[in-house]
């Protein structure tokens, strides 16, 4: 039996008296995609976040194929897409991301830039300065950004929130499309469709503890239903 | 603890207060000097306060256990409080003394500046939002801090204004029939440093406990 | 390394497009000097040529507080600080890309202010420029090493912009102290004390090596 890829053991995470993460247990394989859903406030960004390397936990143990998540070679597979862009307005598309690659050390972060660019669409657009981007279109520079670095893990928080339906049709095809070229997804989300037809693996929290967890493809109706009754049930 | 060295300190003021009243009177200065038995013993426990500080915020990054920080904080709390008290009392003495209120000799200067790293390390932590970075945040500038008092005292050692300040640290500097009472003085001061930081510990406990109390969460 | 260098070359980018800080950071010196200058009676004098090397300081560290602020405040907008936080490098390097940055940003308005001193207050500046460029580069090191680092802490506080000076100032005195002496001598013609350089390497070399192995705990959350 391969070991797993994401391994959560007992995480918690306090800010002052709030327990963001009373305890959670999570066990990810390579090449899944994994929906964190919960209320708002359940712990869901800050699961990710620690994943990230963002965050420490207060206690319990995570380690991402067998490194511990703060340390370098973890971050340096990690691919994090967050609420916010995580790109400087002032700079164009083209030099956020040449930046971004420098940051990892890739390669050549000029020819990679221009190849996500292409990769995007956004080829012509990539010398504006990214204050004149709608939310869509910096909502793809910043996923692009987490994937500079061909990172094997993606973590995404919330990235359909703001977006039309073709820009959400067109994210959904794009992660789709990474999941099935082997690449590892946690994705956090409140559209339960999305989800559904995404993932096999789905992580329900509630005030920082997982009041379910189920394994399998699952039709959206199900996934609403197993959803709404999670939270009911919920504490 | 609190009631123990409650107890110490107590028999400690009356046994010093007592010596103090005793004493000889300076031959130079008059009663004015015995301002020493209070001035010194607050300066030392300013520093005593300060090393705790440093301390708890150096334990607290290495181990990161929550009653570092708290010690840290108990150290800073008590150790403002005894470096006010040597910033009012040395004037007082240097006005009866050498006729100027201030004087920018290296360990008046030092002390000034230990009393605004204490209160930028307070105001730090008021400012700042959530325990934890608060926290961490006040450990990095109690350490950084705790770098800047020996370059202080250097800096001002060569290049500050005069030193006027009595350096005599030396036995046998002081009169005839000084060395107890100024030996019991700053012992007391120490004292007092520890039962206020175990006081101000036990407080923040109980502080903590009424607060996980009412807000629900088990405590750890 | 090449991490503090990206973040060297964007930072200096950013500036270039926009050009605020160092405009802010030079108004605000020649400001300062204008003050000094009417409000010290008779002019260019002895007396007041005793005073220039710590009035230029005062100058510096005042515009210094302005623009470092700005440092790590451009980084919350997108929250483009967490994506620094994710390379994957010791953290210490992207406090060394931003230091720089400082450096250079913070030289150009102390490089002007310094000569519209030497005019208002006729010193004779040309030739120990170089002896000055050195002394200003050792100080201002110290000066922005620690105001970076204490900036990005005081970004993610309350009132930031009370917190910087009020952080910075007891831990910076003993660096001004050496600064201020040297340029005195320089300034007077007469020889620099060593030990005042001898002062401003220790600090230096102190507050680089602290901050760049502390920086990690400032971006943990």
């Amino acid at each position: 039996m391969s070991r797993a890829l994401i391994e959560a053991r007992g995480l918690c995470k306090r800010f002052g008296h709030v327990e963001a993460l009373a305890g959670l247990d999570l066990t990810l394989n390579a090449g899944e995609c994994l929906a964190l859903l919960g209320p708002n406030g359940a712990g869901k960004s800050t699961l990710l976040r620690i994943i990230a390397g963002l965050a420490r936990p207060s206690d319990g143990s995570l380690s991402i194929d067998g490194a511990a998540a703060h340390e370098r070679t973890a971050r340096r597979r990690i691919g994090y897409i967050g609420h916010a862009s995580l790109l400087y307005p002032e700079l164009s598309a083209r030099e956020n991301l040449i930046f971004a690659g420098r940051l990892y050390e890739v390669a050549d972060p000029h020819g990679r830039a221009d190849q996500l660019l292409s990769e995007e669409g956004l080829g012509d657009v990539g010398q504006r300065p990214v204050s004149g981007f709608s939310r869509g279109m910096a909502q793809r520079i910043a996923i692009a950004r987490g994937l500079v670095h061909e990172p094997d893990v993606l973590l995404l928080d919330e990235p359909f929130t703001g977006l039309d339906r073709r820009a959400a049709r067109r994210l959904e095809n794009r992660l789709d499309a990474l999941r099935q070229t082997g690449h590892t997804l946690i994705l956090v989300t409140h559209d339960v469709a999305s989800a559904a037809r995404l993932a096999q693996h789905v992580l329900v929290l509630s005030e920082g503890r997982t009041v379910h967890e189920s394994r399998g493809p699952l039709e959206p109706e199900a996934l609403e239903r197993i959803y709404v009754d999670a939270l009911e049930d919920a504490p | 603890m609190l009631r123990g060295s409650g107890a110490v300190l107590a028999v400690m003021l009356v046994t010093s207060s007592w010596l103090v009243i005793q004493a000889p009177l300076d031959a130079m200065q008059g009663v004015i000097q015995k301002i020493l038995y209070v001035h010194v013993p607050c300066a030392f426990a300013s520093y005593a306060g300060f090393f705790l500080t440093a301390l708890g915020s150096g334990l607290y990054l290495w181990k990161r256990e929550d009653r570092y920080d708290r010690l840290a904080l108990a150290g800073a709390e008590v150790g403002v409080v005894f470096c006010t008290l040597t910033l009012v009392s040395g004037p007082i003495w240097a006005k009866g003394t050498w006729g100027q209120w201030w004087v920018w000799d290296p360990r008046l200067t030092v002390t000034l500046l230990l009393w605004f790293l204490y209160l930028a390390y307070l105001l730090l932590r008021s400012f700042t939002e959530g325990s934890e970075r608060t926290a961490r945040f006040a450990a990095v500038y109690g350490l950084m801090g705790s770098l800047a008092i020996p370059l202080n005292y250097y800096a001002i050692e060569l290049f500050g204004g005069s030193a006027m300040h009595p350096d005599n640290l030396e036995r046998g500097s002081l009169g005839q029939g000084m060395g107890l009472p100024f030996l019991m003085s700053v012992l007391t001061g120490l004292v007092a440093v520890w039962y206020l930081v175990v006081a101000r510990l036990d407080l923040e406990n109980l502080r903590l406990q009424s607060a996980a109390r009412l807000g629900g969460y088990p405590r750890t | 390394m090449r991490v503090a260098a990206a973040i060297f070359w964007k930072d200096l980018l950013i500036e270039w497009r926009s050009r605020d800080r160092v405009v802010a950071m030079l108004l605000f010196s020649l400001l300062t000097v204008m003050v000094f200058h009417f409000s010290l009676p008779g002019g260019a004098t002895a007396k007041t040529q005793a005073m220039a090397p710590g009035l230029l300081w005062i100058a510096y560290v005042f515009s210094a507080l302005f623009g470092l602020g700005r440092s790590f405040s451009l980084e919350l907008e997108n929250d483009a600080l967490s994506g620094l936080a994710l390379a994957p490098t010791d953290r210490g390097w992207i406090l060394l890309g931003k230091v720089s940055a400082n450096l250079v940003i913070l030289g150009v308005a102390q490089a002007v202010t310094a000569l519209v001193f030497a005019l208002v207050f006729d010193l004779t500046l040309l030739p120990v420029a170089p002896a000055f460029a050195g002394i200003v580069l050792l100080g201002s090191l110290g000066l922005c090493t620690v105001g970076t680092f204490f900036s990005a802490i005081a970004v993610q506080t309350r009132f930031r912009e009370v917190m910087l000076p009020l952080l910075l100032l007891p831990v910076l005195w003993p660096l001004l102290l050496a600064a201020v002496r040297a340029t005195s001598a320089l300034l007077a013609g007469e020889e620099v004390p060593s030990e005042a350089i001898q002062l401003l390497i220790v600090s230096d070399a102190t507050y680089l090596i602290v901050s760049f192995l502390s920086f990690d705990f400032i971006l943990d959350d």
